[in-house]
C-alpha cells in the first residue's frame, strides 16, 4: 500500500479509531497492530506476508539462542549463524539475479559451461528495511544491550507499518519499549504529524514527481539528445528528486507513527547543506549511516587499527552500502566513490589534527564553498546512482562538458523553481515553521480538518497525475 | 517464555507516555477523538473537491468491483457537485493550478509535444505504397514515433538511445494504461491520426494491448463487444487493422511489436489471440510488419523466463511485475526492433547503434 493513495487514507482511519480504541489492552491492541501491518504489507502481494512472519520467526529463534548462549565463542558462532540466517532470505530475493547473471558471464569468458537454474526472483518491498532492523536487534541481544522482547513486540517491531517499506530504520531500543507501554491518547502531536505528512507529500507528489518526468528521466534516460546545460540542471534535479521522493516518505512515515502516540529517529538532517562529505553522511538517510556504522564499520576496526585499516573499513562499509542498495554495478561503484571521499576526508583530518595541513578560515565565503564543493561531488555520485549503468553514468557526466551550444529546452522556469525550493529547505530556519506548527495546534479540529483537506487538494492538484512509487521501495 | 520475561521487564511501565514526553513547546495536543475528526474532515473534503479527478481515474480502471465501487460512490457526488456548480469552481481552480481537468489519466507523462511537418504536396491524398523507408540525412532526420501503452513507453526511452540523434528523431508517444478496448478512456484511433497529421513519421513502432483484457466500447463508452464472448476477437482484430491504417495513411512505415510472454501463464492464451490478431494485420496490410516478441524473450522450451541469451552473454531482461521489461531487455528489443526494420524496410543501419 503505498501512502498516498486514498487506499491508505482509508486503511489509516481505521487503523487510528481500532488502535486508540484498543490502546489500553495490549493483549488485544498489539495483535490487532500486527493484523494491520500485515493487511499493509500484502496489499502489494499476499504472499510476502508470510516472507516477514518467516524473516520475523528466524530473528526471534536468531536472538534466543544467542542470549542462551554464555560462553563467548559459542556466543559469537551463535551470533554469526544467527545473522546469516536473518540476512539468507534478503541475498536470495535481492542478489539471485546479479549473481546469476555475473558468474555465468565471468564463467563463459573463461571458457566454463555454468548453468545456474534461471529463476526470476521478485524482490519484496521493504525486505532490505526490516533484515536491517532484524539484524540490529540479534546483534543487540549479543552485545548485551537489549533483552529478548516477546515474540508479539518482536513480530510488531519488524512489521509496524509506518516504518516497514522504506524506513526508517528504528533501532529495537528505539521501538520495543514505545510497543510495552501505552500512548498517551489525550495529546496528539496533530499540528507536528500533520506538517510531517503534508509536507511529506508536497515534497514527494509536487516537487520530485515533477522533476522526475520533466528534466530528470529524459536526462538520464538518453544523455546524449541533451545539451550540457539539461544534463547539468538534469543531475542537480535528480540531487534534489532523491531528497524530496525519500525524505518525503520518512516524514510522512514519522508523522503517521506521531499520530499513533510513537516517536521516529529522525532520517534527514538537511543534507545539502553540509560542508563535508562526512558531515552530508551524518545528515543522509541518518538511520542507515547510523546502522552501517554501529553493525558493520565498527565491528570491521573502525578507525581504532590504524589509518589503512580505516581507510579500508570505510571502503568496505561503501560498497557494501553501496550494494544494499541494488544488486548492480554502478550501485557499488556510487558506494565505492563515497568510500574514496570519506577516506580522503579522513587523510585530510589527520593531516590537520597532526598540524600538517592549515584549517580552511572560518568564513561565510568559505563555507559557502564548501557546501558548494561537497553538493558537487555528492550530485557526481548520484549521476552513477540513478544511471542505469556505469557506462551511461560517464556518459552524463561526459556531456556535462561537451554540449554547451546546444539549445536547451527542457531547462525551464518551473523546473528551476522546483530545484531551488527542494534546495531552500535546506536553509530555512526552523523557528518560523515552530511558529506556524503551534498556531495550527490551536486550531479547532473542523478547521484543522478544513486546512488539511484544502492543501491536500493543492498537494494532489499540482503534481502530476498517477503515483509514482517511492524511489526507495525499489531498494 | 520469553513472552514471561518480557512482562516482568516491562511490567512497571504500563502506564501511559508522560504527555510532556512528546510536545515541543507552544504546540498543542488534541485528544485521539478530535483528531480522528480532523483525519475524517480533512479526508472527506479533499474528496469532494478532488471527487471529479477520482471518478476520471475510476473510469480509467479496467471493469471489477474496485471500479463498480468507486463509481458507485463517485458519480452521485460529482453529479450533486456539478448541479451546484462546484465542478465548474474545482476545473477553474485545478486549470489555474496547471493542470488540463479533461486530459487522459494515461496523462502526458513522458510524451513528447509533436512536431509539426508541412504537408508534402505529392503525398496529400495520396498515401505512397513503397517498402523502403527513405534515407536519412542530418539536415532532414528521420521521424520515428513511438506509441502504445507502458511497454511503448519503455522502448520509447530506449529507443533514443538505439537511434542515432544524428540521423533520427524519437517522438515518445506512450501512454500507461491505455490500448484499443478502451477509446472511452483514451482514444488512440484519433491519436493516431493526429500524430500522423501533424507529424507525419517515416516509422511508427507500435506497442499495444497488454490492457486490453476488457470488452470493447466505443468513444461514447457504448458497449461493442464483451471480453471473452465470440464477438471480441474479429471486432479486436478490426481495432488493430482500423488503427495501422490510420498510421500508414500518408505512407509511413510500421512496426507492430508483439505482446512478450508474461509470467503469469494465465494471460497466455488471450495474449497469443492478439499477437495473432497483430500478425494478421501486418501480413494483410503493406508497409506493415509484425515483430515477434513473444518467441524472441521466451525460454528454449516456450516457457517465461526473465533472462535472454544472444548467444554471447546472459542478461536480465525481464522487470519484476513479469510483464514489463527492464533497462537492458528494452534496450535489446529496440535493437531487435530497428534490425528487424532494416530486414523489413531497408531501414538505414546507419540509424541505429547495434
Amino acid at each position: 500500500m503505498l501512502f498516498p493513495t486514498t487506499d491508505f487514507a482509508i486503511f489509516f482511519c481505521l487503523v487510528f479509531l481500532g488502535h486508540w480504541w484498543l490502546n489500553h489492552n495490549p493483549r488485544v491492541w498489539k495483535p490487532f497492530m500486527i493484523a494491520a501491518s500485515y493487511v499493509f504489507y500484502g496489499w502489494w502481494n499476499w504472499r510476502y506476508v508470510f516472507l516477514l512472519a518467516a524473516v520475523s520467526l528466524i530473528t526471534q529463534v536468531a536472538a534466543i539462542a544467542v542470549d542462551r548462549q554464555h560462553h563467548a565463542k559459542r556466543r559469537t558462532l551463535a551470533l554469526a549463524l544467527g545473522v546469516a540466517a536473518t540476512i539468507a532470505p534478503l541475498l536470495y530475493f535481492k542478489y539471485y539475479g546479479f549473481f546469476t547473471v555475473n558468474v555465468t558471464n565471468a564463467a563463459t569468458s573463461f571458457g566454463l559451461h555454468v548453468a545456474p537454474p534461471l529463476i526470476q526472483v521478485v524482490l519484496p518491498v521493504g525486505v532490505s528495511f526490516y533484515t536491517f532492523m532484524a539484524i540490529a536487534y540479534v546483534v543487540d541481544i549479543y552485545r548485551g544491550d537489549f533483552e529478548i522482547a516477546s515474540w508479539v513486540d518482536l513480530f510488531l517491531y519488524l512489521s509496524f507499518f509506518p516504518h516497514l517499506v522504506a524506513g526508517p530504520i528504528v533501532r529495537p531500543n528505539e521501538l520495543i519499549p514505545q510497543l510495552v507501554v501505552r500512548r498517551d491518547p489525550r495529546q496528539i502531536d496533530v499540528a507536528g504529524a500533520m506538517w510531517l505528512i503534508l509536507g511529506g507529500l508536497f515534497k514527494k507528489v509536487v516537487i520530485a514527481n515533477y522533476l522526475a518526468g520533466a528534466i530528470v528521466d529524459p536526462v538520464f534516460g538518453d544523455p546524449a539528445r541533451h545539451s550540457s546545460p539539461e544534463v547539468v540542471i538534469g543531475i542537480v534535479a535528480y540531487a534534489v528528486q532523491i531528497y524530496c521522493d525519500f525524505s518525503g516518505y520518512t516524514d510522512i512515515a514519522i508523522g503517521v507513527a506521531k499520530l499513533l502516540g510513537f516517536r521516529f529517529p529522525q532520517n534527514f538532517d538537511r543534507p545539502y547543506s553540509a560542508r563535508s562529505v562526512q558531515e552530508f553522511w551524518r545528515r543522509w538517510h541518518m538511520t542507515l549511516s547510523r546502522w552501517l556504522r554501529d553493525y558493520l564499520y565498527i565491528p570491521l576496526g573502525g578507525n581504532r587499527k590504524g589509518s589503512a585499516r580505516t581507510y579500508l573499513n570505510l571502503m568496505i562499509t561503501m560498497l557494501l552500502g553501496g550494494l544494499w542498495h541494488g544488486a548492480a554495478w554502478h550501485f557499488v561503484v556510487w558506494g565505492g566513490l563515497h568510500g574514496a571521499y570519506l577516506a580522503v576526508g579522513h587523510w585530510k583530518e589527520g593531516k590537520r589534527k597532526a598540524g600538517q595541513l592549515a584549517e580552511p578560515p572560518d568564513t561565510l565565503l568559505v563555507h559557502w564553498m564548501q557546501r558548494l564543493a561537497t553538493f558537487t561531488l555528492v550530485c557526481i555520485a548520484w549521476t552513477l546512482f540513478r544511471a542505469d549503468s556505469v557506462a551511461t553514468a560517464v556518459a552524463l557526466l561526459a556531456r556535462t562538458l561537451t554540449a554547451w551550444r546546444l539549445p536547451s529546452p527542457l531547462v525551464t522556469t518551473p523546473v528551476l523553481l522546483a530545484i531551488s525550493a527542494g534546495l531552500v529547505t535546506q536553509f530555512l530556519p526552523h523557528r518560523p515553521a515552530e511558529r506556524l506548527k503551534a498556531a495550527l495546534s490551536r486550531l479547532r479540529p473542523v478547521p484543522l480538518g478544513i486546512t488539511v483537506a484544502v492543501v491536500l487538494f493543492l498537494i494532489t492538484t499540482l503534481g502530476p497525475r498517477g503515483v509514482a512509487p517511492f524511489i526507495y521501495f525499489q531498494f | 517464555m520469553t513472552t514471561d520475561t518480557q512482562e516482568r521487564t516491562t511490567a512497571g511501565h504500563e502506564r501511559p507516555n508522560d504527555p510532556a514526553d512528546g510536545l515541543p513547546p507552544g504546540r498543542r495536543g488534541m485528544p485521539a477523538g478530535r483528531v480522528l475528526v480532523v483525519l475524517l474532515v480533512g479526508i472527506l473534503l479533499w474528496g469532494l473537491l478532488y471527487a471529479p479527478e477520482l471518478k476520471r481515474s475510476s473510469e480509467a480502471q479496467p471493469d471489477g468491483i474496485r471500479r463498480t465501487v468507486s463509481l458507485a460512490i463517485l458519480r452521485p457526488v460529482v453529479w450533486v457537485e456539478g448541479r451546484l456548480g462546484l465542478t465548474g469552481l474545482i476545473d477553474n481552480a485545478s486549470s489555474a493550478l496547471g493542470r488540463r481537468p479533461n486530459e487522459a489519466v494515461g496523462g502526458a507523462g513522458d510524451v513528447d509535444p509533436l512536431p509539426s511537418v508541412p504537408t508534402p504536396s505529392h503525398l496529400s491524398g495520396h498515401p505512397q505504397r513503397d517498402t523502403k523507408i527513405r534515407e536519412p540525412t542530418a539536415a532532414k532526420p528521420l521521424r520515428v514515433v513511438v506509441v502504445g501503452d507502458s511497454l511503448a513507453q519503455g522502448i520509447g526511452s530506449f529507443a533514443e538511445r538505439v537511434f542515432k540523434p544524428s540521423l533520427v528523431d524519437v517522438i515518445k508517444q506512450g501512454r500507461i494504461s491505455t490500448g484499443l478496448s478502451r477509446p472511452d478512456y483514451f482514444n488512440w484511433p484519433a491519436q493516431m491520426r493526429l500524430i500522423v497529421d501533424r507529424s507525419r513519421p517515416d516509422l511508427t513502432i507500435v506497442m499495444l494491448g497488454e490492457n486490453d483484457a476488457q470488452s470493447l466500447v466505443t468513444p461514447e463508452g457504448q458497449l461493442v463487444a464483451q471480453v471473452g464472448t465470440g464477438d471480441f476477437p474479429p471486432a479486436y482484430e478490426q481495432r488493430v487493422r482500423s488503427f495501422a491504417r490510420v498510421a500508414t495513411s500518408e505512407g509511413g512505415h510500421v512496426i507492430w511489436v508483439g505482446l512478450p510472454n508474461p509470467r503469469d501463464t494465465r494471460r497466455w492464451e488471450f495474449i497469443e489471440r492478439q499477437n495473432g490478431a497483430f500478425q494478421a494485420v501486418a501480413d494483410g496490410l503493406t508497409n506493415v510488419a509484425f515483430f515477434d516478441t513473444w518467441n524472441t524473450f521466451a525460454a528454449p522450451g516456450g516457457g517465461y523466463t526473465a533472462y535472454y541469451h544472444d548467444g554471447k552473454q546472459l542478461t536480465l531482461v525481464r522487470a519484476d511485475d513479469g510483464v514489463h521489461f527492464n533497462a537492458d531487455g528494452y534496450t535489446i528489443l529496440m535493437r531487435l526492433v530497428a534490425r528487424f526494420a532494416t530486414q523489413q524496410f531497408q531501414l538505414d543501419p546507419r540509424t541505429y547503434e547495434g
